[in-house]
């Protein structure tokens, strides 16, 4: 019996437009595990944007790379990883840095992007992939979490 | 995991017993169909209208589905129609040949039409 | 940047796009709605974008469902490749179970399934009758692929 969380692997050309195939893949992934409309579009948003910064600013638009998405579910928790190849770090080698970092300027995520995200998902998060390249990783929950904690 | 799961519900207007499917119609369908059909059969239907909608996800599994009715249906003598499938699902269905066995209407007042017509 | 992305369209005039999923029945909506968002993109017309739909739909089911005999294990690797003339998809399994090649050459007839139990058996052909080339073969790994093709047409 498969114990581990069911996922799903994606990679795409990394050139502006491909990210729309990816955001199809992952929402027809997250209808499976019964997320709503809006909680699939929130995805679908975050992951286009993070698609976005992996192709213009971690593969800097060099033609022939490629992005990695992977995507699992478990628990009633999504969790998407885009790997970029990493021909700009978003951050000097050190731990994931925090949301506040982003904010004020430490790792660009395309101008209002981070913001945008960090409304949509649970959490984000930033990190170097040991093998090279950069890795945006977010969650959502199936029921969106507000500020306030409750739940809906 | 809920979202392929195959919703049938039966119904009847003007003496057709009409069942309609929303969902999947693949291998996971086959028990729902085939009970709703025995059900209806059970209370002497002799026209029945399957009514699709459009954008529902139709596989050969389905479709095989749908030649086991089929085979109930002309040995139990009845009359059977489908309402509601896209044009590329009824495309399909003529290339399988059951366009020959179902009429194939656009939507369900058109099935029912058909119908009057037919017993006229 | 060695080199502008003209000089690399005119030597990698595709794009490829992969997706690795389980196999389990439910999953070719996956590669269905991916496939069919490339194909719009693609500018195919909407009868040919159904019809690859539906293709890959029964070729990812044989893939979940023979080939890999639903081992929660393996994966099926759907390969989606932008050509400027054509999509070509590719679909292979981790093999448990070889395709037999005369499976691929059957024409069911709907009269002969009225008499028979099994009912099936229209996958393989409505792969064939539904894209415009499609071949049957062995995967680099060792399982089935099938390879459809629908060309553009402008």
């Amino acid at each position: 019996m498969d114990t581990q969380s069911p996922s799903i692997d994606l990679t795409i050309p990394s050139e502006l437009g491909y990210e729309k195939i990816a955001r199809e893949a992952v929402a027809a992934f997250a209808r499976r595990f019964g997320f709503d409309h809006e909680r699939i579009e929130d995805l679908k948003t975050a992951l286009g944007e993070v698609c976005i910064n992996a192709i213009e600013h971690g593969n800097a638009c060099v033609p022939g790379l490629r992005v990695l998405v992977h995507c699992e579910c478990g628990n009633d928790r999504l969790t998407v990883e885009v790997h970029d190849r990493g021909v700009k770090q978003y951050l000097a080698h050190g731990p994931s840095a925090r949301i506040e970092q982003k904010v004020f300027g430490s790792a660009p995520l395309r101008g209002m992007g981070l913001m945008l995200i960090s409304q949509l998902v649970d959490d984000v998060g930033f990190s170097h992939n040991p093998e090279g390249g950069n890795i945006c990783r977010f969650s959502l929950e199936r029921q969106q979490i507000h500020a306030n904690g409750t739940r809906e | 995991m809920l979202e392929d799961e195959l919703s049938v519900s039966i119904r009847e207007r003007d003496g057709v017993s009409i069942i309609d499917l929303m969902g999947d119609v693949t291998t996971f369908a086959e028990e729902k169909i085939n009970s709703a059909y025995a059900q209806v059969t059970d209370h002497g239907a002799k026209q029945i209208l399957l009514n699709f909608r459009q954008n529902d996800y139709i596989n050969s599994a389905g479709i095989a589905i749908l030649i086991g009715v089929v085979t109930e249906v002309n040995r139990n003598g009845q009359r059977l129609a489908v309402s509601g499938l896209s044009q590329h699902f009824q495309r399909i269905f003529r290339m399988v040949g059951l366009s020959q066995y179902i009429d194939i209407y656009q939507d369900e007042n058109e099935a029912l039409r058909g119908f009057a017509t037919a017993a006229a | 940047m060695t080199s502008s992305p003209n000089d690399h369209d005119q030597m990698h005039p595709e794009r490829v796009i992969e997706l690795r999923l389980p196999s389990r029945l439910g999953y070719e909506k996956i590669a269905m709605d991916a496939a069919t968002s490339l194909a719009r993109r693609m500018g195919f017309h909407e009868d040919r974008i159904n019809a690859l739909r539906t293709a890959l739909a029964e070729a990812v089911t044989n893939a979940i469902e023979h080939g890999n005999a639903h081992d929660s294990a393996m994966r099926v690797l759907v390969m989606l490749t932008v050509r400027p003339d054509e999509l070509i998809v590719s679909v292979a399994d981790q093999g448990r179970n070889l395709l037999d090649p005369d499976k691929t050459l059957v024409t069911p007839s709907i009269e002969e399934s009225f008499t028979k139990a099994d009912k099936g058996g229209w996958g393989i052909w409505l792969i064939r009758e539904l894209v415009d080339e499609v071949e049957f073969s062995t995967g680099p790994g060792g399982g089935n692929q099938v390879r459809m093709v629908i060309h553009l047409e402008k």
